[in-house]
């Protein structure tokens, strides 16, 4: 059996609407939030989980850490069902949520933390060899003694995740952990996450909208949409099937004009720079180049990676998300 | 007993983290201070313009007022969280954080929240139910103090429970709290004065379903030396477990609720 | 004068959005009103307790009248603006100043319609609940058509005086840091001083004449005793004249403090 088993989870929501004049009661709309979803997880699998606003991403996460039962379906985490065993399953997951905090805001977070050890049963000696390892790893050292309103959000982020960590799960959950944070903090954050993924096979879910934490650190992904489990597979597959253009930034010594281009690609210009895109499919690369050095002297010329913003939000499109 | 310990380390934490602001934190007690004494002024004042109220003297009313605001304001203190911090947690998505700890629902819910600025009221309840101690010229022995004492801890769980209509109903979401307000702060004010005062239907609400008399009445009355309704003696000591019925009852319907939460929220 | 013209025109705008806004919480309507209701039936049963072995100079049904009539316009005294608070305490009032009005007259509209409407909206189910309830329980008839006049125009005068001391309180929010100690002061003060926890009347008779000269009492107390007919038709002028003087010298000392902290809050850049 597998690490997270999860099997025709579906979940509605009853929402009720503005009354309008003349109705009584105020109209119901029930809204599927999640519709037929399986999928297995290993132990020490780094998922990605993804989807526009709306999707069912959060719905999952919550079913799976006990605090919502599903209407219908099944679910399992290392052999418990988390909303019948919430007690036990809890003392085993982690769960940061990037726009909520589980720490106290007046005290010093090393008060919050030993407070956590309380309630979670964790033997000092197990805390102390954890907290070792975990401020280290995530440079809290000199922030223990600093009250949580006075850290900065990539700190407070850093603390959250010692948090949530401290008890040792073997399953974590993130949600948006790095909304809002800045270029050097994400990447201590990715960081520490493939660190604790490695270092302790902690398996780890993530749900994001930033897609460089998905290329950063997972290798598989889901794409979940109206509720319904889309894709479920290698990301550089999913990447692949969506990526049908390339962009070229190219500059040239001299005025250059009226240049054939190959039929089919778009041709731009911005100032100096001409910004040709082009689907490699139908021009092969090589092609592309040899046609662009014809045009004169080239003095600069680069292809862009892929923007994976751009292929999601194509993706989405074609899936009519 | 590990619940109990948890409560005490989260008390401390929370007196730390509520000292961070000293000046506010002096100028709301002192708020306190002056709003409760307001309350008991406004009973002074009844007492020398009406003298008594059957049979209650002006010191019998005092220590009814005083035995009902300590009883509350430990409450409010203490139960901070079931008082007037839950509809704030399940608004704000907070009481999801608390599912996600491998401790009971309530237990955490108590954890988090204190409210030291009540002991001014506190305060002032004692003074005034030493007052009428005096002025009724109760002669304390042993067995009144324990009665005094089972009393304020009944009263404790009860009106704990009475607080936890409105939690139950916040968690079915229901908007109208205001209802759940007339048997907890309109009971407060109610029972401030002995039942005797009250004609049958509110005397039914204040012993059946809200049950202040049984739990403060019945034993100040006794100690007071002027039993409720010529009750024998021993039905002091045992009217006031009601409060613990109450509370214990509520318990069960607040699980039910949360069971129901955990299948809706969003 | 034209300026003037248009400014009260603007002040009417900002009145009856706020009236508007304040129907939209018909449940919370309700619910209060429940709850007013019982806490009413609760204090007159302790008065009736109380009289009954006592009687007093002045007529158990004028005291079930001022309980009545006192919850039916609890609304009125409330302190009613919360985001005003939360604006002032956010430094979100900022905004404000950039409108090209006095904000002295922005939140006098702003407090008169909540107060205004909030009350009315409880208070007239209030009143009619409290008209149909047995003999001895009931708010009884005015003491005469002329006296119910005279209440009717003394209660929109408490009106304007119970909105210009909230405004004067606001004022001194926004110069503490933090206001709910000074707030909590200005709430017992009023509920006390006002009848609310208990009616003035039944205060000491050697306190009467100070404490009805207060302005707490030209709130609610004053239009109270007229309906009563404890002020006599023939007072009637002496007592309004109080009111309107108590509420000219509020709204003075109010604009007076607006206008300081304007000053002081351009200066500092908000």
């Amino acid at each position: 059996m597998a690490f997270i088993e999860v099997e025709n989870l579906n979940k509605q929501f009853i929402i009720r609407k503005k009354r309008e004049k003349g109705q009584l009661m105020r109209p119901k709309e029930e809204i599927s939030a999640l519709r037929e979803v399986s999928f297995q997880v290993n132990q020490g699998e780094l998922v990605g989980y993804i989807g526009p606003n709306g999707a069912g991403k959060s719905t999952t996460v919550k079913i799976l850490s006990g605090i919502l039962t599903p209407d219908s379906g099944r679910a399992s985490v290392d052999g418990l069902v988390p909303w019948a065993d919430r007690k036990a399953h809890v003392r085993r997951i982690g769960v940061v949520f990037g726009q909520r905090s589980q720490l106290w805001w007046d005290v010093p977070i090393a008060d919050s933390f030993a407070l956590l050890k309380e309630i979670y049963h964790v033997p000092e000696a197990a805390y102390q060899a954890r907290m070792g390892e975990l401020t280290e790893a995530l440079q809290l050292g000199d922030l223990m003694r600093t009250p949580l309103r006075l850290l900065s959000l990539g700190q407070r982020m850093r603390a959250e995740l010692c948090g949530s960590l401290l008890h040792s799960p073997s399953l974590l959950f993130l949600d948006e952990p790095t909304i809002g944070l800045d270029a050097v903090s994400k990447l201590t954050l990715r960081e520490f996450l493939q660190w604790e993924n490695r270092q302790r096979g902690t398996t780890i879910l993530l749900t994001t909208h930033d897609m460089e934490d998905i290329t950063a650190l997972c290798s598989r992904v889901m794409v979940l949409g109206h509720g319904r489990k889309l894709y479920d597979g290698e990301l550089t597959e999913l990447l692949a099937r969506y990526d049908t253009e390339r962009i070229i930034t190219a500059r040239y010594e001299e005025e250059i004009s009226g240049t054939a281009w190959p039929e089919g690609c778009q041709v731009r210009r911005n100032g100096e720079n001409w910004i040709i895109t082009y689907a490699p499919e139908k021009i092969p690369t090589a092609e592309m180049m040899a046609r662009m050095q014809q045009a004169g002297h080239l003095r600069e010329c680069t292809v862009q990676p892929q923007n994976v913003d751009r292929l999601i939000a194509r993706m989405y499109q074609e899936m009519e998300l | 007993m590990d619940t109990l310990r948890l409560y005490r380390k989260s008390m401390a934490m929370l007196l730390k983290s509520q000292m961070q602001y000293p000046a506010s934190f002096l100028m709301q007690t002192l708020a306190q201070l002056v709003m409760e004494s307001g309350e008991l002024m406004a009973v002074i004042l009844l007492v020398d313009r009406f003298d008594h109220l059957n049979q209650w003297t002006a010191g019998n009313l005092y220590f009814f007022f005083g035995l009902m605001s300590m009883t509350f304001y430990l409450t409010e203190c203490f139960a901070r969280g079931i008082t007037g911090a839950f509809s704030g947690m399940v608004r704000s998505g907070q009481l999801d954080t608390l599912l996600l700890r491998p401790r009971g629902v309530l237990t955490q819910v108590l954890c988090s929240a204190v409210d030291p600025r009540r002991i001014t009221c506190i305060a002032v309840g004692a003074f005034s139910f030493g007052l009428g101690s005096r002025l009724s010229g109760v002669a304390w022995t042993a067995g009144k103090a324990l009665i005094i004492l089972e009393s304020v801890f009944c009263g404790f769980w009860l009106i704990m429970g009475l607080f936890m209509i409105e939690a139950i109903l916040c968690i079915h979401s229901v908007k109208s709290i205001e209802l759940a307000n007339a048997l907890t702060y309109g009971g407060r004010s109610a029972c401030e004065y002995p039942i005797d005062t009250f004609p049958r239907p509110l005397r039914l609400l204040f012993t059946v379903i809200a049950p202040f008399a049984l739990v403060m009445h019945v034993p100040a009355a006794w100690v007071l030396g002027k039993p409720l309704f010529g009750w024998p003696g021993w039905t002091a000591a045992v009217t006031p477990t009601a409060g613990i019925i109450l509370f214990g009852i509520m318990y069960l319907l607040f699980q039910r609720a949360m069971r129901f939460y955990r299948s809706t929220g969003s | 004068m034209m300026n003037r013209m248009r400014s009260f025109r603007t002040y009417g705008a900002i009145f009856r959005m706020r009236r508007r806004m304040e129907t939209q919480y018909r449940g919370a309507v309700l619910g209060g009103v429940i709850c007013q209701v019982f806490f009413g039936l609760v204090l007159i049963a302790v008065y009736r307790a109380l009289y009954a072995g006592n009687p007093q100079h002045m007529a158990l049904s004028a005291i079930t009248t001022y309980v009545w009539l006192q919850q039916a316009f609890f609304r009125m005294l409330l302190a009613s603006d919360p985001d005003l608070m939360e604006k002032i305490r956010t430094g979100a009032i900022a905004y404000d100043l950039c409108r090209p009005l006095s904000l002295y007259g922005y939140y006098y509209a702003r407090i008169l319609a909540q107060k205004w409407m909030g009350s009315l909206l409880r208070a007239l189910p209030m009143i009619l609940l409290a008209i149909l309830l047995p003999p001895g329980w009931e708010l009884a008839a005015p003491a005469s058509w002329a006296a119910m006049g005279c209440a009717a125009a003394a209660l929109l005068i408490g009106l304007c005086c119970v909105s210009a001391m909230e405004n004067i309180t606001m004022a001194f929010t926004m110069r503490t840091l933090d206001p709910r100690g000074v707030q909590a002061m200005m709430n017992l003060l009023m509920m006390t001083f006002s009848g609310n926890i208990l009616p003035l009347t039944l205060f000491p008779d050697r306190w009467q004449r100070v404490i009805t000269l207060m302005p707490y009492a030209q709130l609610l107390d004053a239009p109270i005793r007229l309906y009563t007919g404890e002020y006599a038709l023939g007072e009637a002028g002496r007592i309004l004249a109080i009111q309107a003087g108590w509420t000219v010298i509020l709204i003075g000392i109010g604009a007076y403090l607006w206008r300081r902290n304007q000053r002081r809050l351009i200066i500092q850049g908000g």
